[in-house]
């Protein structure tokens, strides 16, 4: 045979998802796959994993030692036997360094009010780290089983009982893997990003770091029927009748269920703003495009709340004035 | 009569039993670092070479009635830790007899336990009774005779009927016959994520046991556990304040059962004197779980029924008292 490692497995019998050489189970419905795939594979990966953070990373080839760029401890080596994810295609950096910076210091004017006037002028940018983030991006084809309670069909009650099922084509559902950034990062910056700029995997390059999936593949299908049970009830309020509801619950069965693994490029910048350090991450693609934390004003907040407080005493007087 | 060990024989001998059925089928092989004769019981797939201690791992041909594992669970928790944690379960069981509680625990044995893993699609029609709550103003009359206005729950009902459709992907049932599956069930569950395909490195130096259990039998096993989840999921997504009468009628489609060889730290528990008992304790060889079932001190149930039965009637008495 000239191209065992060409060749794809054929898909889950059960739920006919893509099954990648090297899984035990299918990470969508947990059908094994034969046995024969398994000889196929001869290389494990081996990653690092930092002790102090937990985030999983690749050994940096330039610094020559396994440094972790979120908090610069020392890591250790773990085998996995189980695959672990790998990115297989990434996003290339669309800006530089110092856009990455204008990004950021435009975001910071943008905060709003209660935000310290200085914040744009006086905060000082001090390190920036490129970063590839991981996730996957998923289309599936699920039957969605819902319940819920909404007003219609109520009498006496405010809520009455409904149940239903129906087929929904999920396209383009993003699942962050990061554990260097949280999910609520991942998601503020993910908008910006654009899929048909897609290229091979990351190159290693002095200072980028390439982070790795943190999860086995078999521990994939959890996290994404915990992600497609997000999405499924995202679009519940088009299903459930009337126009409020509570008690939803969400059961999936997914089908044909294909996800790729990308890695996305990002800024991680730390600002400083009168002593304090603040993080902040910016979408490499898109400078426009920044999450993060900022300091609160705490002498506008003071001064806001008085003030409603000193508005509201002067319309009471008022009122009791006039009667 | 001859050495067993030292005898020289072709392929496997048969020991019988009352004449009537075979007790075992005893394969013997030579070992590989000694060369010594080596026996091997046909309810075990390793074994350990009593000269030289070279652990040992039995491929026999397929078929024959005996399924190839397909996966293994390897063990993760030392025997230190699982002798800690079964000593600690046998002095913790306040409700069991002295004489137990007093046991000597020791000597555990890891073996790998038979099991079946399945999974399948599961579809299910259900009709229940869901309650809503609302409140409802009524009017009274007091202890001094006003009237007075009053609100009290009430629960209007409805039915409601839906449709669940979800994969049941992780059901352990024994394939032992020596592992009853309620004790199985008591250590579950085990951590899938690390299933690794069965390879006979991953036994070496370890008891593992064949499937001692037919397939078909395992499989009826199964699909209860599967059908008792699927009805307890249901259960679980019914809305509404209170739920009543769940009907469920599912199917399980795409049927799937491998056999997979699970970590299990076995340990006899040898407690009271003549005649002398054994209490079988199993804990799990990944999470540390442990089940047994304690011997029960019926003085010390009863001790305690009637000291809560005592509070409560000096409950109930101190608050008549006021």
């Amino acid at each position: 045979m000239a191209n065992t490692a060409d060749a794809a497995p054929p898909p889950c019998g059960r739920c006919h998802s893509p099954i990648e050489l090297g899984d035990l189970r299918c990470a969508v419905c947990g059908l094994p796959t034969p046995a024969e795939l398994a000889a196929a594979v001869a290389t494990k990966i081996e990653f690092l994993r930092c002790e102090g953070c937990g985030a999983a990373v690749s050994y940096d080839v330039k610094a020559q030692a396994p440094k972790c760029s979120f908090c610069d401890s020392v890591m250790h080596v773990e085998t996995p036997d189980d695959p672990v994810e790998e990115a297989r295609a990434s996003l290339p950096f669309a800006i530089d360094d110092e856009a990455a910076k204008v990004g950021l210091r435009a975001w910071l004017g943008t905060l709003g009010f209660f935000r310290p006037s200085d914040l744009q002028s006086s905060a000082t940018i001090g390190e920036l780290k490129p970063l590839w983030w991981v996730g996957w991006v998923f289309d599936a084809e699920v039957l969605v089983s819902w319940a819920a309670d909404s007003e219609v069909g109520s009498r006496r009650a405010r809520w009455a009982p409904h149940a239903g099922q129906r087929e929904v084509h999920f396209r383009k559902v993003l699942v962050p893997a990061s554990r260097g950034l949280t999910s609520d990062e991942c998601r503020a910056i993910a908008e910006g990003y654009r899929l048909e700029t897609q290229g091979p995997p990351p190159e290693p390059r002095p200072g980028a770091l390439v982070e790795r999936f943190d999860v086995q593949r078999s521990a994939a299908r959890v996290v994404i029927a915990e992600a497609l049970e997000r999405a499924a009830a995202g679009q519940a309020a088009d299903w459930v009748p009337g126009s409020r509801m509570r008690k939803l619950k969400i059961a999936v069965l997914p089908r044909r269920l294909t996800s790729d693994r990308l890695a996305f490029p990002a800024y991680v910048l730390a600002y400083r703003y009168r002593g304090k350090l603040y993080r902040a991450v910016v979408n490499g693609q898109n400078a426009g495009v920044v999450t993060g934390k900022a300091p609160y004003s705490v002498a506008k907040i003071l001064l806001v709340s008085l003030g409603s407080v000193a508005l509201v005493a002067i319309i009471v007087a008022i009122i009791a004035a006039a009667s | 009569m001859s050495h067993p060990a030292r005898r020289r024989s072709q392929g496997p001998r048969r020991l019988w039993h009352d004449g009537r059925r075979p007790l075992s089928e005893i394969s013997e092989f030579s070992c590989e670092s000694c060369g010594s004769q080596v026996q091997v019981e046909a309810h075990l797939r390793t074994t350990t070479c009593p000269y030289c201690a070279s652990p040992a791992v039995i491929e026999r041909p397929r078929g024959g009635g005996r399924p190839q594992p397909t996966f293994v669970l390897a063990f993760i928790l030392p025997n230190e830790a699982a002798l800690a944690a079964a000593r600690r379960w046998v002095r913790r069981a306040w409700l069991a007899k002295e004489a137990f509680r007093k046991a000597k625990v020791e000597a555990l044995r890891g073996i790998y336990v038979p099991a079946y893993l399945f999974s399948a699609a599961a579809h299910a029609d259900y009709t229940a009774q869901i309650g809503e709550n609302y409140q409802e103003t009524y009017t009274t009359t007091d202890s001094k005779g006003r009237t007075v206005t009053r609100t009290r729950t009430k629960t209007e009902w409805h039915t409601l009927s839906g449709r669940y459709a979800a994969y049941v992907s992780d059901v352990v049932v024994t394939a032992s016959r020596g592992i009853p599956n309620d004790e199985l069930e008591g250590i579950e569950p085990f951590d899938l994520r690390a299933l690794h395909r069965y390879s006979p490195r991953l036994l070496s130096g370890w008891i593992a046991e064949e499937a001692s259990m037919a397939a078909a039998e395992c499989r009826q096993l199964a699909i209860d556990e599967a059908l008792a989840e699927v009805q307890q999921r249901i259960a679980r997504m019914l809305p509404g304040d209170k739920q009543r009468g769940l009907q469920v009628s599912a199917k399980l489609d795409a049927l799937d059962q491998e056999l997979v060889l699970v970590p299990v730290w076995v340990l006899p528990v040898r407690w009271g004197e003549a005649p002398e008992q054994v209490v079988r304790v199993l804990v799990n060889g990944q999470s540390g779980a442990v089940f047994g079932k304690a011997p029960r001190s019926w003085v010390k149930i009863i001790a305690l029924v009637l000291v809560i039965a005592g509070l409560i009637v000096g409950g109930w008495l101190l608050g008549q008292h006021r």
